[in-house]
Order: structure tokens, then sequence, then C-alpha cells
């Protein structure tokens, strides 16, 4: 499905993505996608098992470069640069984009170094500086009160709402410009999933999000754009609002009607 | 409500609550014909028996109300359901103050039987029942648009309701005539002013529900648009 | 209480049936590891009830007596043992720990990864005895001498597939979810393995190093070829050196009783200590989960 740059033009562009293929061995399960991030905004992708949707994400920071199988053809353009092109090095890519999984993995040391880890891989920080910037993301992620006592504790000591967000703040600690969610909540209970939703609403003013859920009331709450797609094509995208109160193509309604499975 | 949900329970409460609107719709409809039957035929009975019924419609208004609210709450509807849901809340709206537009006129005819029958023969009746036919017509268009979501049928309603206003210019001309000349029809002709007005009315709702219904399909909010711009909306 | 009543009487039937599989079933494997239990206290007994007595503390201080003395310990044996292992240990344990990270991280799908966990498979299951004698013809042989490394050798290429086999299971029950974590962060390879699945895996793999210090720590066969045994105490692993599994066998077999009590000392110390690292082992492994 072409759907070309299709932002109202106030709209600044942040990832342009033209083309794109993606196979895992001979199957095709993205077939020419063409959609724009707008930038500090978050955009949400929904559909059906197996549209292709989290594949889609898991191309932004070639993450299916660890599976042999797995290739991707077109071009990402982040900034005016193809992140698909092989000489670009990937841990590089991977601090400007960065993920939060669906099950929550926090490493096995403290919660500190948790957060501090990502930092390390970068930058050389004085203790004071490394202090206040661990400070920053535990509280951006609103996490910071409940385990600002217990920093040295492991991370695997905190319930699985407070062990998302840990992952959230580890992620956002390394300062990347892009945020992928790959169905963040799925694993939580409601409260620990509003409360993220609340994050969600916060960090867009400074990141672009795009957020895989396959709950659509969450994409309706929480995003500003949605994509919907299926079997591997984008079928619309487009502003929240207009996609949930009158979407343009029938097999959107359809899906988000409750119409189809 | 063609395709059907994966919640046939879903389906089953949409079509309920769509089915209760008919027959709200249906209720207001007999209770507009009987209140103008009351008037021509100056029947007491008719006109008493319009005002016990209209506790019937506001009680439907109530209680599809109700029903609306909680399927809004448990399903999320969205697009297209939320749409219908949002245009049934308008359309029962309407539909109750053509109930009250009914009662005002039962009303009417009460206080008219007791002016006396002569005064009551001069009177231009007759004019009257021809708009309230026309209203009544627009009504029940408007009804049956709304039971097949029909938009051509909806437009329809839309152009027609020009006829109505224009019916009832005549008419308000024609009882100002009335009035100078017998100062003593001045009462009754006022008590008919209002009833026009009221007749006048219920053709008003009749749009309102046309327009409710093209949001629905189209999911344009055509209210204050020109009946040029609502045709390329339904084109 | 009246569903009950109303199940069919076919329905008790199979009901019945079934309670009496449970408790058949339940006496087997009962009775099984009843059998299984009465050997290992048996021994247990016997080993403690036989080496105890000849616990003293000149074990400790005294190298081993000729035949027949009034004195002597086990000093040499036990101080032998001590440094071949913590060697072979020390030798076998990076290279083993190495190799499993090659297997479970980089070499699933290659054909050199392949062909190294069937090699290790091999060496595995090789009897010790095999592995002594090709130590005898690659090192003794040539050197010309018995000696301390050659059996520190030995042992290290029965630690080696050991901890490379642990090693590589541990690391493969580490979820791939961690790693993938760790890569979005924008880590490079080398640290994920080092920094964060290692580091999950850690207990896992120090459980599996101890269990190969156990299992070289009762090995007799390939030491006899390779460190043989040294009535007099020495620390030179250059010459052939005693060790408390070759010790007991030598004494074991005689006919002399102060050398039989020696044995059985030797036999209980070493049972205490394979004892006590099997339980560190199952310690470390449990808090970590």
């Amino acid at each position: 499905m072409d759907t070309r740059v299709n932002l109202p033009t106030n709209e600044k562009v942040k990832i342009s993505v033209r083309d794109l293929n993606f196979y895992y061995g001979g199957f095709l399960a993205l077939k020419n996608i063409n959609l724009d991030i707008p930038e500090r905004k978050v955009t949400a992708f929904i559909g059906p098992s197996g549209c292709g949707k989290s594949t889609l994400l898991r191309v932004f920071n070639r993450m299916f470069e660890l599976y042999p199988e797995q290739r991707a053809e077109g071009s990402i353009s982040l900034d005016g640069e193809n992140i698909l092109k092989s000489k670009m090095d990937v841990t590089l890519i991977r601090a400007k984009i960065g993920m939060v999984f669906q099950k929550p993995t926090p490493f096995p040391m403290s919660i500190y170094d948790n957060i501090a880890f990502g930092v390390r891989l970068f930058e050389t920080l004085p203790r004071v500086e490394m202090d206040e910037r661990v400070e920053w993301a535990l509280k951006k992620s609103a996490l910071w009160n409940e385990v600002k006592d217990k920093l040295n504790q492991s991370g695997s000591s905190l319930s699985g709402g407070q062990q998302q967000r840990l992952c959230i703040a580890r992620g956002i600690a390394i300062k990347p410009e892009v945020l992928l969610l790959d169905e963040p909540c799925s694993a939580l209970d409601p409260i620990s999933t509003g409360k993220i939703e609340e994050l969600i609403h916060e960090l867009k003013s400074d990141y672009t999000v795009m957020i895989v859920t396959h709950n659509m009331q969450q994409a309706a709450r929480c995003s500003d754009y949605t994509a919907y797609m299926y079997l591997g094509d984008l079928v619309e995208f487009g502003p929240t609002n207009e996609l949930f109160m009158k979407p343009k193509k029938k097999d959107t309604e359809d899906y988000i009607t409750g119409r189809f499975g | 409500m063609s395709d059907k949900h994966l919640s046939t329970q879903f389906d089953a409460e949409l079509s309920g609550i769509s089915g209760r609107v008919l027959e709200m719709g249906g209720l207001v409809e007999s209770q507009v014909t009987r209140a103008l039957y009351a008037l021509t035929q100056f029947s007491e009975e008719t006109a008493t028996h319009v005002l016990l019924q209209e506790e019937r419609v506001n009680q439907m208004e109530i209680e599809i109300d109700r029903d609306l609210s909680a399927i809004i709450a448990r399903r999320q509807p969205t697009a297209r359901d939320l749409r219908l849901l949002i245009a049934i809340s308008k359309a029962i709206a309407n539909l109750e103050r053509v109930g009250d537009e009914a009662a005002r006129i039962a009303r009417t005819v009460q206080r008219l039987m007791n002016t006396g029958v002569s005064a009551r023969l001069r009177l231009p009746v007759s004019d009257l029942n021809f708009e309230a036919e026309l209203a009544i017509a627009q009504l029940r268009k408007a009804l049956d648009a709304f039971a097949r979501l029909d938009t051509a049928k909806a437009l329809e309603v839309l152009k027609q309701d020009d006829q109505i206003d224009q019916e009832f210019d005549g008419l308000l001309r024609k009882l100002i005539t009335y009035m100078m000349e017998d100062p003593r029809t001045i009462s009754s002709s006022i008590d008919l002013v209002f009833v026009a007005k009221a007749i006048e009315r219920v053709g008003d709702h009749a749009k309102n529900l046309a327009e409710a219904i093209i949001y629905v399909v189209k999911g344009t909010d055509v209210r204050h648009t020109s009946v040029q711009d609502v045709e390329n909306v339904v084109r | 209480m009246s569903a009950f009543a109303t199940m069919d009487a076919a329905r008790m039937g199979m009901h019945r049936k079934r309670k009496v599989m449970n408790v058949v079933a339940l006496t087997l494997a009962l009775g099984a590891m009843a059998f299984g239990l009465f050997w290992l206290i048996w021994i247990l007994i016997e080993t403690v009830r036989l080496g105890v007595g000849g616990l003293a503390l000149s074990v400790f201080t005294e190298s081993t007596p000729p035949p027949l003395a009034e004195t002597g310990g086990l000093a040499n044996a036990i101080v032998g043992s001590l440094l071949m292992v913590s060697l072979a240990t020390a030798l076998g344990t990076p290279i083993g720990v190495m190799a499993g990270v090659y297997l479970a991280e980089y070499g699933k799908t290659t054909w050199l990864g392949a062909v190294t966990g069937f090699i290790n498979d091999i060496l595995l299951s090789a009897p010790s005895i095999v592995i002594g004698l090709f130590i005898y013809a690659a090192v003794v042989a040539t050197t010309k001498t018995f000696s301390g490394y050659a059996g520190v050798l030995a042992l290290a290429l029965i630690v080696i597939p050991v901890v490379v086999r642990t090693t590589e299971n541990m690391l493969s029950l580490i979820p791939n979810a961690l790693r993938e974590a760790a890569y979005a962060l924008g880590t490079p390879k080398w640290k994920v393995i080092a920094s964060v699945t290692l580091k999950a895996a850690r207990a896992g793999v120090i459980t599996g190093v101890l269990l190969a210090l156990a299992r070289i720590a009762g090995e007799t066969a390939p030491l006899l070829f390779t460190a043989l045994s040294n009535q007099f105490f020495t620390a030179n692993m250059g010459e052939p050196m005693a060790s408390l599994p070759v010790t007991i066998f030598k004494f074991a077999m005689s006919p002399y009783q102060n050398w039989q009590e020696l044995a059985w000392a030797g036999v209980f110390l070493i049972t205490l200590g394979v004892l006590a690292l099997n339980i560190l082992a199952r310690v470390l492994f449990r808090n970590k989960h």
C-alpha cells in the first residue's frame, strides 16, 4: 500500500521509510512500506497478529541483523541518512534509536548499574554526573521515588511494572532521539499500564516515540498518529482522531470496530 | 447494521437500541398525527389521549439514553459505531421534542374547545392540516432513512425542509389577516400560530434527524451547511 | 454433595482404578528410592566408621610412612592433590568457559561449532584412563619423567569438556530477550556476552566448575600414568607427586594395617571434600534463582 508523505505540512519528519521490503528467509513479511514518522509525536502501529508491526519496529534499530535469515531492502532515513546502509555503525544507530521490549529484562546488576550500563558505553562521566544522569532517567520514568533508597539492589528485585519502567529509564538514559516501544504494557497490570501511558505522554516532548500495541484503546489514548497494518501492508496512516472517528479505508474501520478477527 | 461484529452481543445491543429508536419514532409520529386529528375534528378525547401518551415518550427517551451510556461505557465504540451512537443520542432528543410539540398542539386543542364552536368554524384549520401532512411526511421519511441509514433519502428531507417553512409563512400571513378582520378571533388565532409553529418545528426536528444520518454514514457533520454542500458530501 | 451422589457407576469405577494405580506407582517409586538410599547411607556409614578412627593431627602433618610404621600421615598426598587439582581447574576453566561461550554465542550455526561440540562430547565421555595414557605418551615419555605437571595436564583435560558443556548449557538457558535488550542500547557483541549474558549465567557456570573440580578430586587412573606417586613430601611440580586417590589405591590393597587405616582416612577426607563441594554448588545455584 502506497502511503507517500501524508503528514500535514506543519509536522517535521523525523524518519522517512521508502520502499521497505523485509524477508524472513524467502517469506516477504513487509511489503513496500512507505511512511513518514513525525518528530516528537507518538506514532502507534496497530493490526492483527502477524501483520508485521513488530517486524517493522525492529527494522528501525536493525535488530533483525542478529538473525542471519532476516534481511531488509529499501531505505530508512533518519535526519536524511539511510540507516540501512551497512557501512553505518549499528551500535551508534542503536544509541540514537532506543528500544523497550514487551518483557521487562533488567540486567543482572544493581538498579544503578542497569541505568549506567548504557551510558558507560558511549560516555565517560565522573561519578557525580553519572549519579545525576541516573537520577534524571529514573525521575523521567516515574520510578525515582520508589527506588531512590535502594539503588544498589538488584534490578530483579522490583515488581513487573517497576522493572518495565526501569527498562524505559535505561533506554532514555543514553538520550536517544527516537524511542521504540514494542508492546511495552502487555505484560503489566492496568495500574502499571496507566503509569506508563502517562509516561509516554511526557516522553514525547523530548523524543520521537513509536509504539506497537495490540490494544487499540491504548493506541487511541496514547498516540498522535496511528498506522494500521495488515499482512505486511501498511493499510492506512493518519492522525489518531481521524483514524478512530472516520477511517479512510473500510478495512481499517472493520478492524477497529471489531468486525473481523 | 448489515455487517457483523466479532461480538454477537454487541450486534444485538446495537440492533436492539436502533429498534427502540424506531419504536419511539413511530410513537411520536402517531402522537403528531393524533394531535392534528384532535385539532381538525375538535376531538377532546383524542387530545387527552395524546397528553397521556406524552409520559411514555419521555420515558422512552430516558430509557434509551441509559442503554446508550451503557453501550458506550462497555464497548468503547469507534468510527462508525461511535457515530451511530452519537446520532442516536441526538435522534432521541429530537424525537422527544417532537413529542412535546404534539403535546403542545393537544393542549391548544383543549383550550380552543372552550372558546365556542362558531369562532372555531371560521379558523383555517384545514390549511394547518396541509402543513402538518408535510411535516409528518418529513418525519416518516427521516425515520425510514434512519432505519436503513439511507443518505439519499436523508438528503431529500433536507431539501424539502424549505417547503414547510414557506407553508408556515403563508399560514402566518393568513392568520394575521383573520385577526385584522375580526378582533374576536385574535386569541384563537394566536393559538393557531403557535400550533403552526409547532408543526414547523416538527419539520426542523426531522431535518436534524436527516443530518444525523449523514453523519453516521459519511462521517461529516453537515449541520449549518448549505444544501448544495451537503449534496456534495452525500455523492 | 448431591453432585457426587449422581455420578454414575462407570465413572466411579474408573476413579477407583486410578486411585489404585496411584498407590501402586507411589509404592514402587518409594521402594526404588529406598533401595538407592540404602546403599548410599551404608557407604557413608562405613566410610565414617572406618575413616574417623584414623583421623589425627598427624594425618595432616606427616607424610606417608613405610609399611608397619608407628607414625605417619597423608600430608604429601593431601598437598599433592590440592596442588594438582587447583592448577588443573585454573588451567581448564578459562579454556572451558571460552569454548563454551564460543559454542553458545558464536558457533550455533557454524560447522566449526558443530564439530567442536561433537568433539567435546566425545572427550566428555572418554575414559579417564585413556586420557592418562595419552598424557603419558605425549608428556611423560618425552620428558622422561613422571611429574606433577603431567598430572595437572591430564586432570585439565577432564575439566575442560565438563566446563564447556555446562557453560554452553547455562548460556543457552539465558533468554534471547536479555541479549536483545543489551544490543538495543548499542552494546557491542563481546560486551553483551561479558557483561550481561555471562553475568546472568554466572551461578550456573560456577556450579559447573565446582562439579568438575569435585570430579577430578577423586580421579585415580589418569594420575597413575602421569604424576605417579611419591612417598616423600614435595611441592616441586616437576617431580612425581603423591595424591590422595593414588595413595588410597596403593594403601588399600596392601596387607599392612597402618596403611589400610590411612587409606580409610583418605577416603573419608575425599568424600568429605566432594560432599562439601557439591553442597556448595547446590547452595550457590539455589540462591541465584
